[in-house]
């Protein structure tokens, strides 16, 4: 039998997956992107479904218990993508500040005394 | 033909007196202050002051200014170019004997060292804590020996101006300078430059966020 909070994120699987679909589908998310995502939810259903496997995997890891390696896990997806992010965002800056450059010698504003 | 750059933020008290006192004692073909978006009327007073004012529109940081007033400097075919800071920290006297000894140091790029000149009053925790933090870490992880950790006063010539490309946007990138100048080749020397402190400069959340700056430099291409 299903407990709810199985039910619940059953529901939250179906809202992810459609979500990922959709950003696929208008071209917010690239192909391998959204492969990663659809693959990511299916094991986290996957988890949510069959707890006990977590136990076995945790056992091979060296890991005391299930809900510790997902956690293990967890946070070092967390700070992947954080760093991820801190990356993209760095870039983000570079190219603001090119536009800026650009945009300071194209408008020929260079401010001076007149002679 | 030398040139000037000046960095400028939010500095309309200081930067018409370090205009005219750059031109008055150091004679330069172009002074240029990049105005990165202040606030106050910097670029006006500047402009008065007998500067040449490029405006970013956007806030980009000190290095980014920097690299902007080099981009104006290459444009004009400078042969020596000075980067100043617009706070009157530096000494405009230190300018032209720094340029001699550039041209006769037979090397591409300068950069001032607080140390080895008398009357420069160093805070105690930047000299004997932040500072030999930096330089040890500029030595192990840039490979870069310097007296000097962080010294915004620096001659280029005209080889290193065309080779050297700040990317850090902030303050890492008086890191990167050397590193840039090292990785193309360049020969680097030091001059022993006065500094007059207003404020206490770096701190070390500043320092922290340089180190971050170049870790995460390291990923982007």
């Amino acid at each position: 039998m299903l407990l709810i909070f199985q039910i619940l994120f059953f529901g939250f699987f179906l809202t992810a997956e459609w979500s990922v679909y959709r950003r696929m589908r208008e071209g917010r998310l690239r192909r391998s992107d959204g492969l990663f995502w659809a693959i990511f939810w299916l094991f986290a259903l996957f988890v949510v479904l069959y707890p006990s496997v977590t136990s076995i995997w945790a056992g091979y890891l060296g890991i005391g218990r299930g809900a510790d390696m997902i956690v293990y896990v967890a946070l070092s997806m967390v700070f992947f993508l954080l760093f991820r992010q801190g990356i993209a965002i760095e870039s983000l800056r570079r190219s603001l500040t090119k536009k800026v450059r650009d945009e300071a010698f194209g408008r020929g504003k260079i401010e001076r005394l007149k002679d | 033909m030398v040139g000037i750059v000046i960095p400028a933020y939010n500095e309309e008290k200081k930067v018409a007196q370090v205009v005219r006192s750059v031109i008055a004692i150091a004679r330069p073909d172009f002074v240029v202050v990049v105005n990165d978006a202040s606030d106050d009327n910097t670029a006006e007073v500047a402009v008065a002051a007998g500067a040449q004012v490029i405006t970013h529109e956007i806030n980009r940081g000190q290095g980014a200014a920097l690299e902007t007033g080099h981009e104006y400097a290459r444009r004009l075919g400078a042969d020596f170019v000075v980067d100043f800071d617009a706070d009157g920290q530096f000494e405009p006297a230190d300018i032209r004997p720094a340029i001699d000894f550039l041209q006769k140091s037979t090397t591409d790029i300068l950069i001032g060292t607080r140390f080895g000149v008398g009357g420069n009053k160093i805070p105690f925790f930047k000299k004997y804590f932040l500072l030999p933090l930096a330089r040890l870490f500029n030595r192990i992880f840039l490979g870069v020996k310097m007296s000097d950790a962080h010294n915004g006063f620096r001659v280029y010539t005209k080889r290193a101006l065309n080779e050297i490309f700040i990317r850090q946007d902030r303050m890492a990138h008086a890191s990167e300078i050397p590193v840039l100048a090292h990785k193309a080749g360049l020969k680097l020397c030091e001059y022993p430059v006065r500094v007059y402190y207003h404020e206490y400069g770096q701190r070390l959340s500043g320092a922290v966020k340089i180190v971050g700056d170049l870790l995460m430099g390291k990923f982007i291409k």
